[in-house]
C-alpha cells in the first residue's frame, strides 16, 4: 500500500512522533519547529503509551492528536513517522509504519540486533518507502571534514585512532528502561557507540579484527573497552562509559599529522601538522547564501537532518543517512556482545572476580556473530 | 539468609563499591536507593532490586526501605541535602521498620585539621569554616535526638579521606599531576587521615552486625600513618610523573572577600527580610555596583603568558595542615575494627582503577 507524497514545499508533509520520551522533548520538538521555518511540515500525530509522556510533549504540538494506541496512529496514516521510542520496539513499529506507506526516520540504535535491522530495512524496500536512521552525527560539519581528510589523504593515510567517550551518565531520562534489560538489550555500547562505530566504518570501513571487553555483570555494561584492526594497518582503540571521567576526544593519527574532536563540538576540529610546532584549532566556515559563516553547529546538525529526511520524502533530496548504512556498527555491535570478556577491575579480590566472571557470561549473548 | 539492606546513596563513590561487594560475595542482598533515573548508570552493570527516593522525601523513602533490615546512609550533596536528610530518613526507616540505620557522617566534624588529643568524646561545633562540616555536625545531632525518641538503632561512622577506585582524592590529584597543578603544603607532611574504600566498607558491615555499637559514634582510618606525600607521591609514580613537578608552598593566608562577605550578608535573615521591600531598580544598581567592585581588572594587551600555577583551595590547604592521626581505638574496641587493605594494596587497586578509566599510566 502506498500514498502520494506532498511533493511541493507548500503542501505540509504530516509527521508522525512516535515515543515522547526525552529525546522527543529536548531534541525532536525544537527541531521540529525549526524545521517547520524552512519547509512546510506538520505534526499531526503524536504517540506514547504514557499519558503523562504524552502530557509533556502535548504544549510543543497543539495541533497534534495525542494517542495512547499505536493502531489508531497507523490509521492515521502521516506522510513521515519519527520513531524515537525505546529501542526494544523500532523493529516491530518501524515496520508496521512502512507496510501502511509511511516513510520513517527510526533513532538510533535502529534495532537491538542485526537480524531486526536486516527485516527493517528489507520491510523498507518491499514497502518502497523512505527509512532513515538518527545518525545525526554524520551532519556535522567537523566529521564531514574528516571524512574528507581521511579519504583524500591530505594528512596521509590513518595510522590510528584513539576515541574515548562518556562520563557520568546525565542523560534525562524518562523511565528506567534505559538500564532495564528487558528493555534496553545494550547498555552504554549500543547507547553511545552506535553513534562512535558508526563514524568508524563511514570514515575507514568495517575492521579486520576486533576484541571487545565491557563491565556488565548481569545486568548492562558502563563501560566498554574496544580494541579494532585493519587490512591498512590501522589500528584503534574506543573507550566508552557510563560512569568514569572520559576525555570525550577523537585523535586520529595520520601519516603527517593528527586531527582531535572534542565530543560534541560540531564545527570545530584541532589540526596538528607532522614537523611544525603551533597546532590549528579553529571553526569550519561554509559559504552559505552568499555569506562566509560558521558551519552548523550540533543544534543546527540535527535540524539538518530532519529537513534532508523530510526533503526526501518529497523526492527533492536524497537520504543522507539510510538505515542500511547502520547495518555495518549494529553488526560491529553484535560482534562485540557475542564475544565480550569482562574488563579487567584489578581492584577486585579474588571471589568477587569469581563471581563477577559467573554474572557476566551469564550477560553475553550467544556467541554466534562474526565480522 | 543475607540481611536486606538498602543503600541509600548508592550512586556515589562509597555507595557504588558497597554495592559491588556485597552484591559479589553475597554478604547482603542489596536495596540501592537512588534520586532518580539517571543515578542507575554505574549500579546497572549488575541485576539489583533497586528503588527510587528523593534523600529529602519521608514518604518515598519509607516506601523505599520497606522489608529491609537496615539502612546504609551515605547521602551526600549540598548541606541542605544532608539536613533534610538526617531526619527524613530516620523516619522513613522507623515507618518501615527497619532496624538499624548506619550513618555515614565524617572525621570533618572535627575540622579539616583536628587538635592533638581528638577523639569520639571531642565536643562538637557549628561554626565550621566549611558549610558541609557544619550540615555533618547538625546531622550527627538530629539522628541522635530522633534515636532517643525512636527504635531504629543508630551508629555513626567518622571517616576521614576515603579513596579507592572511583574516588576524587584519587582522580582528582591524578588530574593535578597531569595538569602539573598539583602542590604540597609543607612538603606534604600533614598526615592524610586515609582510609581504603573496602576497610570503610568492612567497618560499615561491623556496625550492622555489631550488638553493642547501637547509639555509638566511631572514627574510622587505615592502621598506618600516611603524609600527604605518601598520597601524591605513589599517584605521580603510577603516572609516571616527577615528583619535582610537584609546587611546593608555604601554608597560604585565605581571606574572605568582598564577595563573599556580600554574599553572606545577603543570605541573612534580616536582609532577606528587607529585600521585598526593596525596588527591583535599586536591587539591579546595587548588583552591578557589587560586580564591578568585585571584577578583576582587564589584563593589558602588552602582558605576556605566564606559567599558571595550581589553584590552591582553603580546604586541601587545612587538610595538609593535619598534624593529627586520629585513633580508631574505640572501633577496634567495640565492633572488632582491623583494617585489612594496606595503604600499598589500597594504593595499587586504586592505580589499578585509573588504568581502568583510561588515565595514561605507563606500561
Amino acid at each position: 500500500m502506498t500514498e502520494q507524497q506532498p511533493n511541493s514545499q507548500s503542501t505540509p508533509l504530516r509527521i508522525a512522533l512516535i515515543g515522547c520520551g526525552a529525546i522527543t522533548e529536548q531534541y525532536y520538538a525544537p527541531a521540529l519547529k525549526e524545521a517547520g521555518k524552512h519547509t512546510s511540515l506538520e505534526v499531526t500525530a503524536l504517540f506514547d503509551p504514557a499519558q503523562q509522556r504524552l502530557n509533556a510533549v502535548e504544549p510543543s504540538f497543539p495541533g497534534a492528536t495525542p494517542l495512547i494506541e499505536f493502531e489508531a496512529l497507523i490509521a492515521a496514516r502521516p506522510n513521515l513517522a519519527i520513531v524515537a521510542s525505546p529501542p526494544k520496539f523500532h523493529a516491530a513499529q518501524t515496520i508496521a509504519l512502512l507496510g501502511a506507506g509511511v516513510h520513517v526516520l527510526c533513532e538510533k540504535p535502529l534495532a537491538c540486533t542485526l537480524v531486526e535491522a536486516n527485516q527493517m530495512v528489507a520491510a523498507a524496500q518491499t514497502a518502497d518507502r523512505l527509512l532513515a536512521v538518527g545518525l545525526f552525527r554524520r551532519f556535522f560539519p567537523a566529521l564531514q571534514t574528516i571524512k574528507a581528510l581521511v579519504a583524500g589523504g591530505a594528512l596521509g593515510a590513518p595510522t590510528s585512532f584513539h576515541f574515548a567517550e562518556g562520563g557520568a551518565f546525565n542523560w534525562p531520562a524518562a523511565s528506567a528502561s534505559f538500564f532495564q534489560k528487558q528493555h534496553s538489550q545494550g547498555g552504554v555500547l549500543l547507547d553511545l557507540g552506535v553513534h562512535l562505530l558508526d563514524l568508524s566504518c563511514w570514515w575507514f570501513g568495517s575492521p579486520a579484527s576486533i576484541t571487545y571487553a565491557d563491565d556488565a555483570m548481569g545486568n548492562l555494561e558502563a563501560n566498554s573497552h574496544i580494541q579494532l584492526t585493519y587490512t591498512s594497518g590501522l589500528t584503534g582503540e574506543v573507550r566508552l562509559s557510563r560512569d568514569t571521567p572520559c576525555s570525550n576526544r577523537y585523535v586520529i593519527e595520520f601519516e603527517q599529522g593528527k586531527v582531535v574532536w572534542q565530543v560534541g563540538d560540531a564545527n570545530h576540529l584541532d589540526v596538528r601538522f607532522k614537523g611544525i610546532t603551533f597546532p590549528l584549532s579553529g571553526v569550519l566556515r561554509e559559504q552559505s547564501s552568499g555569506q562566509d559563516q560558521a558551519a552548523d553547529t550540533y543544534n543546527q546538525s540535527f535540524v539538518r537532518q530532519i529537513l534532508n529526511v523530510v526533503a526526501a520524502a518529497r523526492g527533492l533530496e536524497t537520504l543522507r543517512v539510510p538505515a542500511a548504512e547502520a547495518i555495518s556498527s549494529l553488526r560491529l555491535i553484535e560482534c562485540c556482545y557475542a564475544n565480550r570478556q569482562l574488563i579487567p577491575m584489578p581492584w577486585l579480590s579474588p571471589a568477587e572476580l569469581e563471581r563477577a566472571q559467573a554474572l557476566a557470561t551469564n550477560s553475553a549473548l550467544t556467541p554466534s556473530t562474526s565480522l | 539468609m543475607a540481611p536486606r539492606i538498602a543503600v541509600l546513596g548508592a550512586s556515589g563513590f562509597v555507595g557504588s563499591r558497597l554495592v559491588e561487594l556485597w552484591h559479589l560475595t553475597g554478604w547482603a542482598s542489596v536495596r540501592p536507593v537512588v534520586r532518580n533515573v539517571g543515578s542507575l548508570a554505574r549500579l546497572a552493570r549488575f541485576d539489583l532490586d533497586w528503588r527510587l527516593a528523593d534523600a529529602s522525601d519521608q514518604a518515598a523513602l519509607t516506601a523505599a526501605f520497606q522489608g529491609c533490615d537496615a539502612v546504609v546512609n551515605l547521602i551526600v550533596g549540598n548541606p541542605d541535602v544532608i539536613l533534610a536528610n538526617a531526619t527524613a530518613s530516620y523516619r522513613a526507616a522507623q515507618a518501615a521498620g527497619v532496624k538499624r540505620m548506619v550513618f555515614m557522617s565524617s572525621a570533618s566534624v572535627h575540622g579539616q585539621a583536628p587538635a592533638p588529643g581528638t577523639d569520639e568524646t571531642s565536643a562538637l561545633h557549628t561554626h565550621h569554616r566549611f558549610a558541609y562540616n557544619t550540615a555533618k555536625v547538625l546531622a550527627e545531632r538530629a539522628l541522635t535526638q530522633l534515636r532517643d525518641g525512636g527504635s531504629v538503632e543508630l551508629v555513626i561512622l567518622r571517616p576521614g579521606i576515603v579513596y579507592g577506585p572511583r574516588s576524587r582524592w584519587v582522580s582528582d590529584i591524578a588530574d593535578q599531576l597531569l595538569a602539573d597543578r598539583a602542590y604540597l603544603i609543607n612538603g606534604g607532611a600533614g598526615i592524610c587521615n586515609a582510609i581504603y574504600v573496602d576497610n570503610l566498607i568492612e567497618a560499615i558491615q561491623q556496625s550492622l552486625t555489631s550488638a553493642a555499637a547501637d547509639r555509638q559514634v566511631f572514627l574510622v582510618g587505615d592502621r598506618e600513618r600516611v603524609t600527604w606525600l605518601d598520597v601524591y607521591a605513589s599517584i605521580a609514580r603510577a603516572l609516571g610523573r616527577d615528583l619535582t613537578r610537584i609546587t611546593h608552598l608555604d601554608p597560604p593566608q585565605f581571606s574572605r572577600g568582598l564577595k563573599h562577605t556580600l554574599s553572606g550578608l545577603r543570605v541573612s535573615k534580616p536582609v532577606q527580610a528587607l529585600l521585598p521591600l526593596v525596588p527591583a531598580t535599586l536591587k539591579q544598581a546595587v548588583k552591578g555596583a557589587i560586580k564591578a567592585a568585585t571584577a578583576s581588572p582587564n589584563p593589558s594587551k602588552w602582558q605576556l603568558r605566564m606559567a599558571t600555577g595550581p589553584v590552591v583551595s582553603e580546604e586541601i590547604t587545612q587538610l595538609q595542615l593535619c598534624a593529627v592521626q586520629l585513633p580508631c581505638i574505640k572501633a577496634e574496641t567495640i565492633l572488632g575494627f582491623q583494617p585489612k587493605v594496606s595503604f600499598a594494596e589500597g594504593m595499587r587497586r586504586s592505580i589499578g582503577w585509573l588504568r581502568f578509566a583510561g588515565y595514561p599510566l605507563p606500561r
